[in-house]
């Protein structure tokens, strides 16, 4: 307990959803700051530990690996895993369009039109698209990553894990014509 | 079954323009069964349309028919069926109905009526003015010649302003084949407004004042409206957003769901921005909005605000004012429409120069809306549009037409994509004008009649998405494979059926998809990925089955099937289902005969049947498997030559094709080889007086000679 | 009518209604829990006789505000004041207005608001108006009162006898008749949690805490109050002919 007779358990996981309301998921670490901030003793050395454990063992919590490795944890109603997800890597925008290819290609399935990218929550300019696509072309890490282009000449990104290529440039068509077949 | 103490408003409303009769029905103690809607239409052609009847016969009728849930508070009501012979339909003239939203069905059934049957044919223009229980036939002489706008003002200058007027423009009073009747700026029904022409029938007005009883709890029907209201999504119930948001695990780009926070209604005075939590109830209606997910991003800056039906929070009908538009072509700067009627203008031109979602396209949409929902000119969902590129550009129409036409046509603006092309061409088919115009505006009838065009061209040319009988595909199997396939076998016009698609294009994942069609129609093998069709199974044909009832029972129930079903929702703590038994507890609630899902489905699938023995009746057709449900070549087909199955075609395969067309007549109880209903069927259904009849003319299985 | 007692009880009544100084001597009947307290501790009722008329009403707490930029034209508030209160689906019968503005606006066709002109649908809402109510006012059986929860003017419908005076009375058309009971009806703000508010998928509606809006819209209609002369007796009462502002002693 703080000075104030918060419980301790109960203000971590507080703290991660005023952090989810902002639209974050936080790692432990920041969770120990924030406790620090409301007077907490967060010194004692197995601090981080305990601070995973009650985090994980929270049932209205949800956690994921951070693009660091490091375990982020959010209130999925306050904050999707997916718009976590995306907010966590927009510091790489390489990994932030690779793993969204990827799920996209996996889950729906579906490939994404690359102007996606520069919508919110992603927020990319042009340049930094282009230069995303070079490095994953030149990384082999990202050697699934594909695109395809419509007939009207849209250009859609697939991962080839989950993706053909003619699947992928078949769906992408018929995305694009979706606004002509009302 | 019990006496219904609400939702009925309670008459049929009959005109018999030849005589001037004005009379009403109880519709409970005669159209029960039947609902209201289309089946109210079907049940007044079976029972009163001779076989043979052609569309601008005087014999004909044209059934304007709301249901039970129209006029209420029940989200995505406010729609009516339009019934009648469909001028349309080739090579001979069947049943069709034409669907319109708007204002029009609350006012009806507030002013008493949940039909209006009009008959025979007036010896002058006229229009039928209601008011409560004042029906009058009025002198529209003077209204003749005049736009549906001008219609509509003059009449609601008699009726007073919040009265709605379903009017025809100048293609319905030349009899064009091709003509709506519109109320509420943009909402229309095709097909039918020449129907009305040949009554000499320029609008019908109606201002109501009373109620729609509600028979159950009002707090219990306060707490339904709400579920309903949380398990909505965008339009055409697309239940995830196309951005991801805080508030949402899954989206999809291509969804209708586009009112994303911080987009503004540019050109409302001051604009609105988009804030707050996309689930919030109290904000539904911005989740809509049709001209920004049509003609891209760019359009919501020319956005005033959503427009639509009665009680619909789901305003599809988006207003946009764009005054450039005004200043280049002479029209007005206020634009309103969705899906096919905001892309009427568009779709003439086989490629504008900046592409489909540029400020050309913006043009050609606002040209083409303000032409077409003013003269009243259908497009038969694209077909028209289709239509005029495919015989513009192999050379027909200059072999056709004779020089002087020809050349009097500015072709040069199409070619480079001009929209002032619009000014010339659309009024040039709505009025009818040379030879062009008398062609173009029977539909694509016209080009089989006039021009010896065979059928066959048009079906073996995906491009054209054609189907049959003179009418396209609507969502077949480039959406829905199979279960699209065998949903466009079934109507006499475009199938009009969206509760397949709404379903398959919701943007959840294939997996949860697949969990809710086992939920729902008892496999996850009732849907495929889009492109990745399994062979046909009858799950699929369950699904098609119940697709093509609730449509049915959404067009009688005065509920909207661009809308529903409500299968799935965007609500993670639901699984993403929805509520399939919606409509029934809706109808329980409002009539106070207690249904169930099932119950309620039966008195669908009774319509539904109906239409078809309507269909086959006037057919004279023991064989409708052949002669009727037929399916266009080009589905057969694939431009690289892929295998049907394989990923990444659309390709049907003849045999599994029919395959699915057998387990469909298995599911709907109907005979195998003919496609025919059989007296079994006509029996559990309550149809036992359609079978005999149909018996009597030796249409039911086995009675052939 | 000359009913003599101390003006400065007066005044602290009106005071506790928030009207201030321009007008006492007479003429309460305050039905809001707040006045209708301090009147019974001031012993007013007793003074003015308990079948005095109506002619002063607090004013209301809350009151509904419409931001027309924002009105989708769906109906859904009328739908919603009228389903989930008297049961069944009848927006002529509603107590806020949209139907009338949805086609051409308020001006009727022609107007260049509405679906067929700039797309505006300006909504109608009750202003609860301050003193003099013209609704309460014109009612000759008093039938327009104040609920003490929201201070909104509500109809009595054991008193209304169906006169449709307030109708006629009210600037901005906001009474409605019901047919099926031969009373009238209006917004009486659903005890504090109107249902229009909670039905708005715009977001057009809020409710608010109340002030006087009641100069700030041009009425929609001359309206028409006929007040029964033991009505103006009291006005008088409190306002010396020819001396605006004034109160007699």
């Amino acid at each position: 307990m703080n000075s104030a007779g918060e419980d301790w358990e109960e203000a971590a996981a507080e703290a991660v959803r005023e952090a989810s309301r902002q639209g974050r998921a936080v790692s432990a670490a920041e969770v120990l700051e924030a406790l620090a901030a409301r007077g907490f003793d967060v010194t004692s050395p197995d601090a981080g530990e305990k601070a995973e454990a009650a985090l994980r063992a929270h049932a209205g919590l949800a956690c994921f690996a951070g693009a660091d490795g490091a375990a982020r944890y959010h209130d999925p109603a306050l904050l999707s895993a997916t718009y976590a997800g995306i907010m966590d890597r927009k510091a790489s925008p390489t990994l932030l369009m690779a793993e969204e290819i990827r799920a996209n290609s996996r889950e729906y399935p579906r490939p994404v039109p690359v102007e996606l990218f520069e919508a919110e929550p992603f927020g990319l300019t042009p340049e930094q698209i282009g230069d995303a696509l070079r490095a994953m072309a030149e990384n082999p890490a990202f050697e699934d990553i594909a695109f395809t282009a419509t007939s009207t000449g849209a250009v859609y990104l697939f991962s080839s894990r989950s993706l053909e290529p003619g699947y992928a440039k078949f769906l992408a068509e018929h995305a694009q014509n979706l606004a002509m077949n009302p | 079954m019990a006496s219904a103490t609400g939702g009925f408003a309670g008459k049929v409303l009959r005109v018999d323009l030849s005589t001037g009769a004005v009379s009403t029905e109880s519709t409970v103690e005669r159209y029960l069964d039947v609902l209201g809607g289309t089946g109210i239409g079907y049940r007044v052609l079976w029972d009163e349309v001779p076989a043979g009847t052609g569309a601008f016969d005087p014999a004909n009728k044209i059934v304007f028919a709301t249901g039970v849930l129209a006029g209420t508070g029940v989200p995505c009501n406010g729609r009516t069926a339009v019934t009648t012979i469909f001028p349309t339909c080739w090579p001979k003239p069947l049943v069709g109905s034409g669907h319109m939203g708007g204002q029009f069905a609350a006012k009806l059934k507030y002013a008493g009526y949940d039909a209006l049957i009009v008959e025979g044919k007036a010896d002058r223009p006229v229009w039928i003015s209601i008011r409560n229980s004042q029906v009058q036939i009025r002198d529209a002489r003077g209204l003749w010649g005049e736009g549906i706008r001008r219609a509509t003002l003059e009449i609601s200058r008699e009726m007073g302003g919040e009265c709605a007027v379903a009017a025809i423009g100048q293609a319905g009073e030349k009899l064009a084949p091709m003509a709506i009747v519109a109320n509420s700026v943009s909402h229309s029904a095709g097909g039918v407004g020449g129907v009305m022409g040949s009554k000499n029938l320029k609008a019908v007005a109606v201002q109501g004042d009373g109620a729609v009883r509600l028979a159950g709890d009002k707090g219990e029907w306060e707490r339904l409206v709400k579920f309903h209201l949380s398990i909505l999504g965008g339009n055409n119930q697309h239940v995830v957003p196309s951005f991801p948001t805080p508030q949402s695990e899954y989206y999809n780009p291509g969804s209708r769901w586009v009112g994303e926070p911080g987009r503004r209604w540019g050109a409302a005075e001051p604009p609105v921005e988009i804030t707050g939590n996309i689930r919030d109830l109290n904000r539904i209606a911005y989740r809509t909005n049709s001209a920004a997910f049509y003609l891209g991003a760019n359009a919501w800056q020319y956005t005033v605000r959503g427009n639509g039906c009665t009680g619909c929070p789901i305003r599809c009908h988006t207003i946009v004012k764009v005054p450039s538009v005004a200043a280049k072509y002479g029209v007005g700067e206020m634009g309103q429409n969705t899906c096919a009627g905001l892309l009427f203008g568009r779709g003439f031109f086989r490629k504008l120069a900046a592409g489909d979602k540029s400020h050309t396209s913006l043009e050609a949409c606002m040209l083409g809306m303000h032409l077409a929902d003013d003269l009243g000119l259908w497009c038969n969902y694209g077909q028209l549009q289709r239509d005029l590129i495919k015989l513009y550009y192999d050379g027909t129409l200059k072999a056709k037409l004779g020089a002087k036409e020809y050349d009097s046509i500015p072709w040069d603006k199409y070619e480079s994509g001009d929209p002032a092309f619009l000014l010339d061409m659309i009024p040039r088919i709505a009025n009818r004008q040379g030879e062009l115009g008398a062609v173009l505006s029977q539909g694509t009838a016209g080009l089989f009649t006039a021009w010896s065009i065979t059928e066959r061209d048009w079906s073996q040319d995906k491009e054209t998405a054609y189907w049959k009988m003179g009418h396209p595909k609507h969502h077949a199997n480039e959406d829905d494979g199979q279960c699209g396939v065998i949903i466009n076998t079934q109507y006499n016009r475009d199938a009009q059926c969206h509760s397949h698609v709404n379903f398959v294009r919701n943007g959840l994942p294939l997996a949860v998809q697949k969990r809710l069609a086992a939920e729902t129609w008892g496999s996850p093998e009732a849907v495929d990925a889009v492109g990745d069709y399994t062979p046909a199974n009858v799950y699929k044909a369950r699904r098609a089955k119940w697709a093509l009832i609730r449509k049915e029972l959404h067009d009688s129930l005065g509920l909207c099937n661009w809308m529903g079903p409500w299968v799935a929702s965007p609500l993670k703590e639901r699984d993403y289902g929805g509520d399939d038994s919606l409509e029934s507890k809706f109808f329980s609630l409002a009539t106070g005969l207690k249904t169930n899902r099932e119950e309620l489905d039966r008195m669908g699938e009774r319509i539904f049947v109906l239409h078809r023995a309507l269909t086959q009746r006037d057919m004279g057709e023991p064989d409708l498997r052949s002669r009727h449900d037929t399916v266009p070549d080009w589905v057969f087909k694939d431009a690289n030559g892929a295998a049907p199955f394989s990923k990444g075609t659309t390709r049907m395969d003849r045999e599994d094709i029919a395959k699915a067309m057998d387990l469909f007549y298995e599911v709907m109880d109907w005979d195998r080889a003919t496609g025919a209903p059989t007296m079994e069927a006509y029996a559990r259904l309550g149809l036992q007086d359609v079978g005999r009849r149909m018996q009597a003319l030796k249409l039911t299985p086995g009675t052939r000679g | 009518m000359d009913r003599d007692f101390d003006i400065t009880r007066i005044r602290e009544a009106a005071r506790a209604a928030g009207m201030g100084e321009a007008l006492s001597r007479r003429g309460f009947l305050l039905l809001s829990a707040s006045t209708a307290a301090a009147v019974t501790a001031l012993g007013l009722c007793e003074a003015l006789g308990a079948d005095a008329p109506l002619v002063i009403l607090d004013n209301a707490k809350g009151m509904i505000l419409a931001d027309p930029t924002r009105c989708v034209g769906c109906q859904r508030c009328e739908l919603a004041c009228v389903e989930y209160n008297e049961g069944r689906s009848q927006p002529s019968l509603a107590r806020i207005k949209i139907s009338r503005s949805l086609n051409f606006g308020p001006g009727g066709p022609g107007g260049a608001q509405g679906a067929w002109g700039n797309g505006l649908v300006v909504q109608g809402v009750c202003r609860q108006c301050p003193h003099p109510v013209p609704c309460a006012t014109a009612c000759p059986n008093d039938a327009i009162r104040l609920d003490p929860a929201t201070g909104a003017r509500v109809v009595d419908g054991q008193a209304c006898v169906g006169c449709k005076l307030c109708q006629r009375s009210c600037p901005w058309n906001m009474l409605v008749f019901d047919e099926e009971t031969q009373k009238t009806t209006k917004c009486f703000l659903c005890g504090g949690s109107p249902k229009c508010v909670e039905a708005c998928p715009a977001d057009a509606l809020r409710y608010v805490p109340w002030r006087d809006t009641t100069r700030e819209a041009p009425a929609r209609a001359a309206s028409l109050s006929l007040i029964t002369p033991e009505k103006t007796a009291s006005c008088l009462e409190c306002h010396v002919p020819g001396r605006p502002g004034t109160v007699t002693k």
